[in-house]
């Protein structure tokens, strides 16, 4: 018995001796040029890349052979949390999240390697998005907002930082964003009247670089609050600029204590990644009263609009408005609702909606469009360069708001119901706004990301917890597969010794899907 | 070397200060079993609780409540993770955590008994104040597990509803009713299931208990919606819409389904099944690729697949593209509305609505 324990722990030494060995020499190069260019094997950040397009030039599954996917594995957390985070990819090995908890999962097999549990008795714990990674380093935010660094080896905490106080009313839940050496990471917490911001850490010693705050200090008269900066943003090298959304004022359904616009509460901000300065910032939703954050990926596309080269940024945004700005000053380029809108008169000239004083909740119901939830959320949009189509899981749906006076002008300081929605993909032609196809995803809505593939795939899931892989040219599905709960996450991708993997989520369980072994080989030649 | 010395002391004066603790909360127990003496039978003391006395309170709390960062609480470990995997831990360590090989067979069973059974803590300090130390245990869960939803105090936050205004809440006094919401979820809206133990449940029940108090005690400052938020309509008005532009009377009829309808619902939730009624079965008719038809209520259906149930309530399924089939769902009329009513139309329906009694 004892031999046998101590074989075995030679064993696991020397294996463990042979990873360290594979990761500090790989893992190391996850560095500046990894990030800005990477490779088919990794997906080393929350969106994949800096564009937050979740697109990928992989052409191995294609609409001719995808009637052959199957299962590559699955894993199983165990867990009742849901999984709402993108996986990392960085040397074979996968980093997914929910909150309180890391995994480490070998991405050939699914076997897991290491396991993180961090209790977190404070803090909301709604979701998590998913790790950083720099070097050899992980990056990880907790309930009880502490930035944690850890050796993406073993798991082993390297320091522990706090992005904000928990007992103010923040909590986060998001994957941060690593440029240059800056590891940046946002805040959640609108049940309080509290500032949004966004926070650099050193990536190595943790210490604060810069804070840039979405809203003036609590207590400033006629001035907002909130502004959190919940999701991950986009980073566009060129122009040295960092970009992120946004969420709602507080309190959050009474505008009356926070007269005019709100900057930069539904906001998409530009800032420079090096010293937080604000370059411009864009309003999507002035003085929002319905709680629709702005914090959706800002997409950084490179192309024609109407004929002119243009470095654009795309939103489709959780007030139910498409935008298009030119992304080197913030100047719109399109305004155009892509599903049932009814709380704006118009849009302005500067391309914002104009809010209706109408539809502001009152104390005896407004009906809105579309609900609290939004058109679109946290889910990812993906943009398909080939087609020019923004494709968005979109949530058509009616609800009910309200507020008096007796709310009061603290947190929430109202109530809104949801009445009805269901689930569409949209398929959006960026010049124009017009919808090229619709694909319908049932009652409810379809909490599932997108991701489009160079082969011309549309990978996303419906409210019923389908996988599906649709056809990016019209819509129509090509292959489909129950995954027992609806999918909460966006899917990714990547090669591995030849062989394209697709990665998606449901429920605890992660799923990776792949053509069998021999087609991915008849395909490589 | 320092650093290492540092935490072997530590430890032991963490050990010195944990057999304090341990040994005054075996006086705790003691008393309760002298508080209960009178029962017929002595309390039995439960072979876990000195399995995990003798192993794991040093570190993990006597109560289980853990000492942080470094020590996880114990507390609710049910819920994170499977017995396989505690047992692996147990028998494994962690970090710094040694393992104990030796705990095993009826040793173990107790222990994991314990660990996902018993709640010691709650249990023990509930001798003394039952209802606030309950409540205080289920506020931290409901603030982790609910508040998103439902409000950091339980009056309603992001999607979910104000509890303490809540008909189930009011009428259950049992607990049982909230308990079944707790643990089965309410799927149609969206409501997960959660797999909390009895005495977790018994806590975020007194938690919801005690903010449906405190609402009740100061009522004004509160969210929500009142019957009397709702009465700025025509009910005149209203009767036209029903009659006319809202095309209400092509299904319903103030003298038949509807009679009588403000007796059986009023305020907010009446609104809201004005607007769109909840949990409506619709109905489908399938044609088999034989001819033969089969018609029943419809009890799933995606792209791929179409499910009815039927006359005997019995369920049945056949893949979407191999029949045809065609769903009957008056109930969309109440969509295709929504995008016509101007709010004065819905505050005057509503006026209407109030005035069938």
């Amino acid at each position: 018995m004892k031999s046998l324990k101590s074989r075995f722990r030679l064993l696991l030494s020397l294996l463990l001796v042979c990873l360290a060995a594979v990761a500090t020499t790989s893992a190391q190069d996850l560095e500046d040029a990894q990030l800005l260019h990477p490779k088919a094997d990794s997906w080393p950040m929350y969106h994949g890349d800096y564009s937050g397009r979740r697109h990928v030039n992989f052409t191995q599954i294609t609409p001719q052979n995808v009637s052959q996917l199957s299962l590559a594995w699955v894993f199983q957390t165990n867990q009742q949390a849901q999984i709402k985070s993108s996986p990392l990819l960085v040397d074979g090995v996968l980093y997914f999240t929910v909150p309180e908890n890391i995994w480490a999962v070998d991405a050939r097999s699914g076997h897991l390697i290491w396991h993180y549990h961090r209790p977190s008795p404070k803090g909301d714990h709604i979701g998590h998005r998913g790790v950083a990674m720099y070097k050899g380093w992980l990056y990880f935010t907790t309930p009880d907002c502490h930035l944690i660094s850890l050796d993406a080896k073993d798991g082993k905490v390297r320091w522990d930082k706090l992005i904000a106080d928990v007992d103010k009313g923040y909590w986060t839940t998001m994957a941060p964003l690593v440029v240059k050496g800056h590891v940046i990471t946002g805040v959640s917490g609108d049940f309080d009247n509290l500032t949004g911001y966004l926070r650099s850490f050193d990536p190595d010693s943790g210490t604060v670089q810069w804070q840039w705050n979405a809203t003036p200090p609590a207590g400033t008269p006629n001035a907002t609050t909130g502004g959190m900066t919940w999701m991950t943003g986009t980073y566009d090298s060129e122009l040295n600029l960092l970009y992120w959304g946004t969420g709602n004022p507080t309190p959050v359904l009474n505008g009356q204590t926070r007269p005019g616009v709100n900057l930069y509460t539904c906001s998409i901000v530009a800032l420079n990644p090096d010293t937080g300065k604000l370059a411009w910032g864009f309003s999507v939703s002035p003085h929002d009263t319905h709680d629709w954050d702005a914090v959706e990926t800002p997409v950084l596309v490179d192309g024609t609009f109407h004929g002119q080269p243009r470095k654009m940024l795309m939103q489709s945004s959780r007030n139910g408005y498409f935008f298009v700005l030119d992304r080197t000053n913030g100047k719109s380029l399109l305004t155009i609702p892509y599903g049932p809108v009814n709380w704006t008169t118009g849009i302005d000239k500067e391309g914002h909606p104009i809010p209706n004083v109408e539809k502001e909740p009152a104390p005896d119901g407004r009906l809105i469009a579309p609900d609290e939830g939004g058109l679109t959320n946290y889910r990812a949009p993906s943009f398909d360069p080939r087609t020019g189509l923004f494709i968005v899981s979109a949530h058509p749906s009616w609800s009910i708001y309200f507020a008096k006076p007796s709310d009061g002008a603290y947190g929430w300081a109202g109530a809104d119901y949801g009445l009805w929605g269901k689930g569409v993909l949209e398929a959006i032609d960026y010049q124009t706004g017009k919808i090229r196809w619709s694909h319908e995803l049932g009652e409810g809505g379809s909490g599932a990301g997108v991701m489009t593939t160079a082969s011309g795939l549309t990978i996303t899931g419906d409210a019923h917890g389908n996988m599906l892989v649709l056809d990016t040219s019209n819509g129509k599905t090509l292959w489909h597969a129950g995954t027992g709960s609806p999918i909460q996450s966006s899917p990714i991708s990547y090669e591995l010794d030849g062989r394209q993997y697709i990665v998606t989520s449901s429920g605890g369980l992660l799923f990776a899907w792949a053509l069998p072994e021999s087609r991915a080989h008849a395909q490589r030649h | 070397m320092n650093k290492f010395k540092a935490i072997r002391a530590a430890l032991s004066i963490t050990a010195v200060v944990a057999s304090v603790a341990a040994g005054s909360a075996l006086a705790t127990s003691a008393k309760a079993v002298v508080a209960q003496s009178h029962t017929d039978s002595p309390v039995p003391k439960d072979p876990g609780a000195e399995v995990y006395a003798k192993h794991c309170a040093i570190c993990h709390g006597d109560q289980r409540e853990g000492n942080l960062p470094g020590f996880p609480p114990l507390l609710g470990i049910s819920h994170r993770m499977p017995n396989d995997k505690i047992t692996e831990l147990i028998h494994a360590g962690k970090g710094r955590m040694p393992g104990f090989p030796s705990v095993k067979d009826a040793e173990l069973t107790s222990l994991l008994h314990f660990l996902t059974t018993g709640e010691s803590a709650q249990t023990a300090a509930g001798v003394s104040t039952p209802g606030a130390t309950l409540s205080k245990a289920g506020a931290q869960l409901f603030q982790q597990n609910c508040a998103f939803c439902h409000g950091r105090d339980a009056m309603g936050g992001e999607t979910g509803p104000d509890l303490t205004q809540s008909k189930l809440v009011r009428k259950d006094r049992t607990g049982d009713e909230i308990s079944k919401v707790i643990h089965e979820g309410r799927p149609d809206n969206k409501m997960p299931a959660f797999n909390f133990s009895d005495q977790e449940t018994r806590g975020i029940i007194a938690f919801i208990r005690e903010r449906e108090a405190e609402a009740v005690a100061h009522p004004g400052g509160r969210r929500g919606v009142s019957v009397e938020d709702l009465q700025t309509g025509s009910a005149a008005a209203g009767k036209r819409y029903f009659e006319g532009a809202g095309g209400c009377t092509k299904c319903h009829s103030s003298t038949g389904d509807l009679a009588g309808i403000a007796s059986r619902h009023e305020g907010l939730e009446l609104e809201e099944r004005m607007l769109f009624p909840p949990n409506v079965k619709n109905k489908v008719t399938v044609t088999l690729p034989t001819g033969q038809t089969v018609s029943g209520t419809l009890a799933y259906r995606d792209e791929f697949t179409i499910a009815l149930k039927d006359a005997n309530a019995v369920y049945r399924s056949w893949p979407a593209d191999r029949v045809q089939y065609k769903v009957d769902a008056p109930v969309e009329a109440h969509v295709d509305l929504f995008p016509k009513y101007t709010d004065n139309d819905i505050h005057n329906l509503m006026a209407y609505l109030q005035t069938l009694r």
